[in-house]
């Protein structure tokens, strides 16, 4: 089906309940792996991930079809996490980078964590990283979102975000040569 | 110690795992939570938007004598009687008046004072001072 035809049956309330089905079958693996990876607690990525198809729901007749579903469904997700994980640790008086690290020290505890030392060893190391760079490259690593689907989403340019990931790597090289 | 190199390494994925059968109740979830949200005629009078309508209203009832007062005192003061006061009240001194005085309007008093020649030697001629002041 075509992406405006599948928009069409979104507004329209005699096809929107079977085509809202469609679309959070569709999109909620991708959208929880990209909201967990940002605020890392299961929890919260359940909370994010329900805001983000609400707002969604919400804000389709406003959608006007300017950019792909996909990158809209993706900014609003990856939005909805940066600011939970801002609010989060505006809450509890500490930077979000401070936050990550303190999430990422308990990660052995997560019970939907199943990563061993590497894994953990890689998540402190990108909890080390401004939050720019910590984003990119856990899209692209991760999520393996393409740098012009990433540039639609984040609005920012491919050669940006290829620099911002380059960096990262760096970083992340240096942190996981020398711990 | 071995250099790491990101690109040399397998992958290494998140380790991030959701809960056994997530994904077949998050439908249900999120239809619930926006069919909740969209009556949002229960969220117009929280207790907060309660106490918000109150404290605004406080505040303009409060407002009300003074908005009042500015706007009778600055109506019922007409020229003439701001005139008369001025002239019988203040203290303005002759230098505190020049020092209000500009260029333009020291021009436009000259203007004004286009006197009559038979006034002025009439003038002249009744004010007996006024040789001695020639004089000096």
């Amino acid at each position: 089906m075509d992406e405006q035809d599948f928009i069409q049956n979104l507004l329209d309330p005699k096809t929107q309940n079977v085509a809202f089905q469609q679309l959070l079958k569709e999109y909620q693996r991708p959208l929880y792996s990209l909201i967990r990876n940002i605020v890392l607690n299961h929890d919260d990525a359940d909370d994010v991930l329900q805001n983000t198809f609400v707002k969604v729901f919400q804000n389709l007749k406003n959608f006007k079809g300017e950019s792909k579903l996909f990158s809209w469904m993706y900014r609003i997700a990856t939005n909805e996490a940066i600011t939970f994980i801002n609010k989060k640790a505006k809450r509890n008086g500490i930077t979000s980078k401070a936050l990550q690290s303190k999430i990422v020290d308990n990660l052995k505890a997560d019970d939907y964590f199943d990563g061993d030392v590497i894994q953990i060893k890689l998540q402190k190391a990108i909890a080390l990283l401004p939050q720019k760079q910590q984003l990119v490259f856990k899209m692209r690593y991760f999520d393996e979102i393409k740098y012009e689907d990433m540039s639609k989403i984040l609005g920012t340019s491919v050669g940006a975000l290829k620099a911002s990931y380059h960096h990262a790597v760096k970083k992340i090289e240096i942190y996981m040569t020398s711990n | 110690m071995k250099e790491f190199k990101l690109d040399n390494e397998p992958k290494i994925n998140s380790g991030f795992k959701a809960p056994d059968a997530y994904f077949e109740n998050l439908e249900s979830s999120v239809l619930q939570k926006i069919s909740t949200k969209e009556t949002p005629v229960f969220t117009l009078f929280t207790k907060r938007n309660w106490l918000l309508t109150a404290a605004a209203i406080f505040v303009i009832a409060l407002s009300i004598p003074i908005v009042n007062h500015l706007t009778t005192s600055t109506s019922t003061v007409d020229e003439v009687q701001l005139e008369n006061y001025l002239s019988e009240q203040s203290n303005l001194s002759e230098d505190d008046i020049v020092e209000l005085l500009d260029e333009e309007k020291i021009e436009k008093i000259k203007l004004d004072l286009n006197v009559d020649s038979n006034e002025l030697e009439d003038a002249l001629l009744t004010n007996a001072n006024l040789e001695d002041d020639i004089i000096n």
